[in-house]
């Protein structure tokens, strides 16, 4: 039943059913921004005699001042006064004089306003023409009570001009304040008239909205945390779309703000209802055709589907696209049809099957349509899987450069950053790290191209996320651990526990953490990372678990893990991890002494590597291999082999990998040394040995330093160096004692 | 406490009565002397009292409550009073209200607060008609408000505010939105004078939910069970309500116009509706020129397609008042009924002017738009409707038509399931929503909700013919059969003949599946039942041919009866048969 007070809320808009009213027919009004505008330009063409450079630079302003959202009077006066300050004065007090005396003064304003114009530059034709011409017709439509409107808010424009300035956001903090469930009595009524009117002004008012919108949507696609926060921005929308149900664009970004927060309920009543209302504004057109709504139609189909995607719910995600290339097949929409596609097989990789032929169709066709978004995007995409399938490295990088002149040419940058990740992603996939950071560098040097692509910059997004773990983990390997920690405090500030790309850093943290813990023999330390990593990661959870175990002497327990690890990597054709699993088998094979018994998995995972163009991977299996013929017996091909990928071992690789080569590399002169005695070879071993001996101290790994000593003291005693062996005697000795016991040297035997 | 304890403490609250009814002389005094003071007040409210009044026996002369006593307050404010209450009463409220400003009695003090806070109402209604532009529009505000709560909160805390003043204080406080404080005003407002009836209406449109309802602390008077019935239909308890207005008439309200037309609206939402309609027959026999309710009473007319019936109505509304919102709603139907689509949303668009928040019509403009398939103001319609109140099943069920006839099975289903959780036990959303799982070949999904609509009751009928084909699709023909059988037998038991009822397409499956397993004289009897259908005779006819032919080769139909026979009460067709047991189904449920 209806309450006698309910107010008859009327909507003057409404005409056949259909509200036409939309956000963006907002340049059609008069407000008192314009009419400061209008003043502007008014003086302008009066003031004949003016600087040419004063001249030059108010007329650079007309355009952003015409085309952006309206600005407070003293931030108006501000912008001008930056280029010409007499006009200032002349502005203000052409605005003061209409203001502070009577409506006729406006109206007189409006009237003398076309003659100004007539005999100066600005043609009718001209956009200051066209503006000025709009503003009058909109201005000789308004009724007497809405002119006097007008007036009375460009009188508190003007006046709020002369008040000491208040930000905007003490403002709408006190407006929320009132509104809020707050204690009547902590209201100061001084305060209260004057929010009253200063929300009637529409100076500030009226492109609140618009603002927000722009401002918002813009940066929680680039740069979340400059963003409000969550809870405030979904107030400030709710604000909004109580007094203007119709600001569609407010659900879109309250779409946007509750994806953010991971708020599925909302994020999906807001899109719908976004795309209910804006399916009413398009509704003028053809109905069915390119503009009618039958194009939002698709689009919302499409938008609800990657809804579903990104919250990983993969049936719903299916349907919904099936749905939308359903609709957009009927309505021969081609490009959206694209965009289907696109997702299509964004979310058969997501899902984990075989996407490559839909990518390879989805690139064609975009090519065919025009679409080098699409293109790229699928090129990229195609890159990806590509390299983990082992298509070779000549064939993924020309693919990426050819992508790369597109996006600089239709300036794509969100691709151009993509694309650099990804490069340093492949580069590190084939253990190149110099290679992979300098792309990295690159990436995060683009900000330095700021000035030229104004406000492009983005801080925010995924590769940004991955370029900064991929320098993180590049640090790490080099033992930089105070770098690493920087970077992970930075990527900790920039990307929220609670952002989509956290789990990124999160995962290479805890990798990083792991390693460390893992080469300095805590391992009470590393059985928490495990736990961890497995939640983000559930194979490298299982294979970082099955190498503690084996650090714990668990063999058993080990290999049953590795074998689960092994099966999962065949599933998920992860041949980098498959290959870890063998060597880490292989690893086992040794425990139990069976060297031969590793060989035919060394060899198999060399294959894979070959294949694959994992450089970092096949010198770690040569050394493997190496080690293996070492125990072998057969000493001159395994220092034969390590000398093969010394070379590449210490141009590309970690500090543990340097220092074990070199480990090996002197266990084999050692070895050598001891069959043919030969004062030479020893003292080469010893001097590989001081070198892996930096490499291990730089990295602070101790059971691995403990052997280097190990070796030295015995190489120390055949050259009959007894200080020197004494030396190293003691510092095995200090080590022996803070190492805990039962790790052998056996247990570290590369 | 558990869900279903819960329901039936509610259960029991309804059933119980305050226990002033006994003494209906007394509540007779009480309501002609809070009409009196409404009637000072300008409050418009008193009329529910006055109709409740009018419904009771009248008292003697002597009985009747005098007017209240004057206070000195009161004596000098008199003049002041009455020439302000006359400016109020020609809505000139301004003038009102500065007539009355250095008054200090309580009538007069809340008379100047509300001249005040209702002059703001009107500028901010005539403000948004002229409005500098799309953004602005919804920013017009009533500016007095900020100030009245202020003054009221002032007053409020040093106690000095009576119960009508609480009310309006209330009433401020909903506007500004600030819905916490103002429940509790309005709760402090029927404390402070229950016999108001205005402070409880306030208070129930602020009611969400039960539990809401049950913290509340409320003033224990015969006007709360009132108060009580209302809320339970707002809250779509309609078994609760019904039974408070039961026990209502029962105390001998017998006569109240307004106890009936609540009934009839309550029996209009659970869709009992030759009940409903009855008592707004007999409501429009006892209050000829009403034109509350009639919305409702020409909806339960549409659906019964009563032509002549709704064209009457209408007449007599069009000459009672044609400019209310409900003349036009009746006459919106009228139209739709007549299949004059675009004259039906014409009216609904006048109802929705002249009140916006109406917000059935803006439910029946979207079914009207619907039919002119014109879906973007459908949708428009819809949402409206959504945003007045979200609660609006029908609306939502709207909008999933309405993207189901755009060929967007999937969007639609968001929508049905809202529908869904706001009646859950209604069948046509479960059957919607198992037709666009049908449609995106979600199987399974569609048989748990067309079981499930079938489980409910199904209002259509449609629900088990949906979940046999589905069986059928899916090769899964013993259970394609009980639904058949199930189907048949709930056709015949129900009497009414249904147009769109498909008796033949299962007789038709059925005589199939019995001659596959072998069962010659069931599958005869149901070929032969085949032959009264028209479009399933030529097929009857083969299938009897084809059973002879069988039967003459010899061989004998099969004994083994394992599959269900139901079909003795079917033989005899002339009659309508009872409702059988129901089948024990559980091979079916999904």
């Amino acid at each position: 039943m209806a309450s006698v007070h309910e107010s008859l809320y009327f909507n003057p808009m409404i005409s056949n059913g259909v509200v036409q009213a939309n956000i963006f027919g907002i340049k059609d009004w008069v407000t008192p921004y314009k009419i400061a505008l209008l003043a502007l330009l008014h003086e302008m063409s009066t003031t004949k005699p003016m600087a040419l450079l004063d001249r030059r630079r108010l007329n650079k302003l007309i355009l952003p001042l015409q085309q952006g959202p309206d600005l407070t009077f003293e931030q108006l006066l501000s912008t001008v006064e930056e280029c010409c300050a007499p006009m200032v004065n002349a502005v203000k007090l052409r605005l003061f004089l209409m203001a502070d005396r009577e409506l006729q003064d406006m109206e007189h304003f409006f009237a003398i306003l076309p003659n100004a114009f007539s005999d100066s530059e600005a043609y009718k034709t001209s956009v200051v023409g066209l503006y000025m011409r709009q503003m009058l017709l909109a201005y000789n439509k308004l009724s007497f009570s809405q002119v006097y409107k007008l007036y009375k808010t460009l009188q508190q424009y003007c006046r709020q001009g002369q008040r000491p300035p208040r930000d905007f956001s003490t403002l709408a903090a006190e407006d929320m304040e009132l509104t809020s469930n707050d204690d009547p009595g902590s209201l100061h009524q001084s305060d209260l008239g004057w929010v009253t009117s200063s929300d009637l002004c529409m100076g500030r008012v009226l492109p609140r909205p618009l603002w927000l919108f722009f401002s918002q949507a813009y940066l929680l696609k680039n740069d979340e945390n400059k963003a409000m926060r969550p809870a405030t921005l979904q107030e400030e929308l709710n604000n909004i779309l109580k007094f203007n149900p119709d600001f569609a664009e407010a659900h879109y970004l309250s779409y946007l703000n509750s994806v953010r927060v991971q708020d599925l309920y909302i994020s999906t009543h807001s899109l719908l209802h976004y795309f209910d209302r804006l399916i009413l504004c398009g509704g003028e057109g053809k109905s069915n055709g390119d503009e009618g709504y039958g194009r939002s139609l698709r689009y919302a189909v499409l938008n609800l589907a990657t809804l579903h995607c990104r919250f990983g719910h993969y049936q719903q995600a299916d349907l919904a696209l099936q749905e939308a290339i359903r609709i957009a097949q009927e309505a021969n929409d081609h490009v959206c049809l694209q965009h289907c596609l696109s997702w299509l097989y964004t979310l058969e990789q997501m899902k984990g099957s075989d996407s490559v032929t839909l990518t390879e169709d989805s690139v064609k066709m975009a090519a065919h349509f025009c679409l080098p978004y699409l293109a790229s995007l699928g090129v990229q995409s195609l890159v990806q899987q590509g390299a983990t399938q082992g298509i070779p490295a000549n064939r993924l990088l020309d693919a990426l450069r050819g992508t790369d002149v597109v996006h600089w040419k239709q300036s794509l940058s969100e691709l151009v950053e993509i694309s650099l990740a990804q490069t340093a992603s492949i580069w590190r996939l084939y253990g190149k790290s110099t290679m992979a950071q300098q792309q990295v560098q690159l990436l995060l040097g683009m900000a330095s191209l700021e000035s030229v692509n104004y406000g492009v910059q983005q801080n925010n997004t995924e590769p940004f996320a991955i370029a900064l773990c991929h320098l993180a983990e590049l640090h790490a390997d080099q033992g930089l651990y105070g770098a690493v920690g920087d970077i992970i405090k930075h990527l900790k500030q920039q990307f929220p526990s609670h952002t989509q790309h956290s789990k990124l850093w999160m995962l290479c943290d805890l990798k990083i953490q792991f390693e460390k813990a893992m080469n300095s023999g805590k391992f009470h330390l590393a059985e928490p990372h495990v736990t961890a990593i497995g939640a983000l990661d559930s194979m490298e959870g299982l294979y970082r678990k099955a190498q503690l175990l084996r650090a714990l002497n668990q063999m058993s327990e080990a290999s049953k893990i590795l074998q689960q690890v092994q099966q999962l990597g065949v599933k998920k054709r992860n041949t980098e991890m498959i290959i870890r699993v063998m060597l880490a088998t292989a690893e086992l094979h040794w425990d139990s002494s069976g060297f031969s018994a590793s060989l035919p998995l060394l060899l198999q995972a060399l294959t894979l590597t070959h294949t694959h163009n994992l450089q970092s991977l096949e010198s770690e299996t040569i050394l493997h291999l190496a080690f293996t013929q070492l125990m072998l017996g057969v000493p001159e091909q395994a220092l034969a082999l390590v000398q093969a990928v010394l070379e590449s071992v210490l141009a590309h690789g970690a500090l543990l990998k340097k220092g074990r080569a070199l480990l090996l590399m002197a266990r084999c002169q050692a070895v050598l040394a001891t069959s043919a005695p030969e004062e030479l070879q020893v003292e080469m071993a010893v001097q590989t040995l001081a070198e892996a001996a930096v490499f291990f101290t730089q990295l602070g790994c101790k059971p691995r330093l403990r052997d280097v000593y190990y070796l030295q003291a015995r190489l120390y005693h055949t050259l009959g160096n007894v200080q020197e062996r004494n030396k190293c005697a003691l510092l095995f000795r200090l080590l022996n004692q803070e190492l805990p016991p039962g790790s052998s040297i056996a247990a570290t035997p590369l | 406490m558990t869900h279903s304890s819960s329901l039936e403490d509610t259960r029991n609250m309804a059933a119980t009565l305050s226990g002033e009814f006994a003494d209906l002389a007394q509540i007779k005094k009480q309501l002609i002397s809070v009409i009196a003071q409404c009637k000072e007040r300008g409050l418009v409210h008193s009329v529910k009292a006055s109709e409740l009044a009018f419904s009771l026996p009248s008292l003697p002369l002597d009985e009747v409550p005098p007017a209240l006593p004057l206070t000195e307050e009161d004596a000098l404010d008199l003049d002041a009073l009455c020439l302000a209450k006359s400016y109020f009463d020609l809505k000139e409220y301004d003038r009102a209200a500065y007539f009355l400003r250095g008054c200090r009695s309580q009538k007069a003090y809340f008379l100047y607060m509300y001249s005040r806070y209702l002059s703001g109402e009107k500028k901010k209604d005539d403000e948004t008609v002229d409005s500098l532009g799309p953004l602005e529009k919804g920013q017009v505000r009533n500016e007095a408000l900020r100030e009245l709560r202020v003054e009221l909160s002032k007053k409020h805390s040093a106690g000095e505010l009576d119960g009508f003043a609480l009310y309006l204080y209330g009433v401020v406080l909903r506007k500004l939105d600030l819905l916490k404080e103002a429940v509790n005003i309005f709760v402090a407002a029927t404390h402070a004078l229950p016999l108001h009836w205005g402070a409880w209406l306030e208070l129930c449109n602020l009611i969400t939910n039960t539990e809401m309802l049950k913290s509340l602390s409320l003033p224990d008077c015969w006007v709360r069970d009132f108060f009580m019935a209302h809320v339970y239909t707002e809250l779509q308890m309609i078994k609760e309500a019904l039974q408070k207005y039961q026990s209502l008439t029962e105390a001998g309200l017998t006569k109240s116009t307004y106890i009936i037309s609540q009934i009839a609206v309550a029996y209009h939402n659970i869709r009992d509706i030759d009940q409903a309609l009855g008592l707004f027959n007999e409501l429009r026999e006892q209050d000829p020129f009403r034109i509350e309710n009639m919305d409702t009473f020409s909806n339960l007319l549409y659906v019964r397609s009563m032509k002549p019936e709704l064209s009457y109505l209408a007449h007599n509304l069009v000459e009672i008042d044609k400019y209310r919102v409900e003349t036009c709603c009746v006459i919106g139907n009228y139209y739709s009924l007549r299949s004059q689509h675009e004259k039906a949303a014409l009216y609904f668009q006048r109802a929705l002017k002249l009140n916006p928040r109406c917000l059935g019509a803006w439910t029946l403009m979207g079914h009207e738009y619907m039919e002119m398939k014109n879906t973007s103001a459908a949708i428009q319609a819809y949402r409206h409707a959504i945003e007045v109140n979200k609660r609006d099943y029908r609306a939502w069920y709207g909008l999933g038509q309405t993207y189901e006839i755009l060929k967007m099975p999937f969007y639609s289903l968001y929508y049905y399931r809202k529908a869904h959780q706001l009646r859950p036990n209604d069948s046509r959303m479960l059957v919607a929503l198992g037709e666009c799982y049908e449609k995106l070949s979600q199987q399974i999904e569609a048989k748990k909700c067309y079981w499930r609509a079938y489980s409910v009751g199904d209002v259509e009928r449609m629900a088990l013919l949906k979940l046999a084909k589905l069986h059928e699709q899916l090769n899964e023909s013993d259970d394609a059969a009980q639904c058949y059988i199930i189907y048949i037998q709930d056709i015949f038991s129900c009497g009414e003949q249904l147009e769109h009822a498909e008796v033949s397409t299962a007789l038709r499956y059925l005589g199939q599946y019995y001659f596959k397993n072998k069962l010659y004289d069931e599958a005869s009897l149901c070929a032969q039942r085949c032959c009264d259908y028209n479009d399933a005779r030529e097929e009857g006819k083969a299938l009897l041919r084809q059973i002879s032919a069988v039967r003459e080769q010899g061989e004998s139909s099969s004994t083994d009866l394992s599959l269900p026979i139901v079909f003795n009460p079917l033989s005899n067709t002339t009659t309508p048969v009872r409702r059988v047991a129901p089948l024990d189904l559980s091979s079916v449920t999904p």
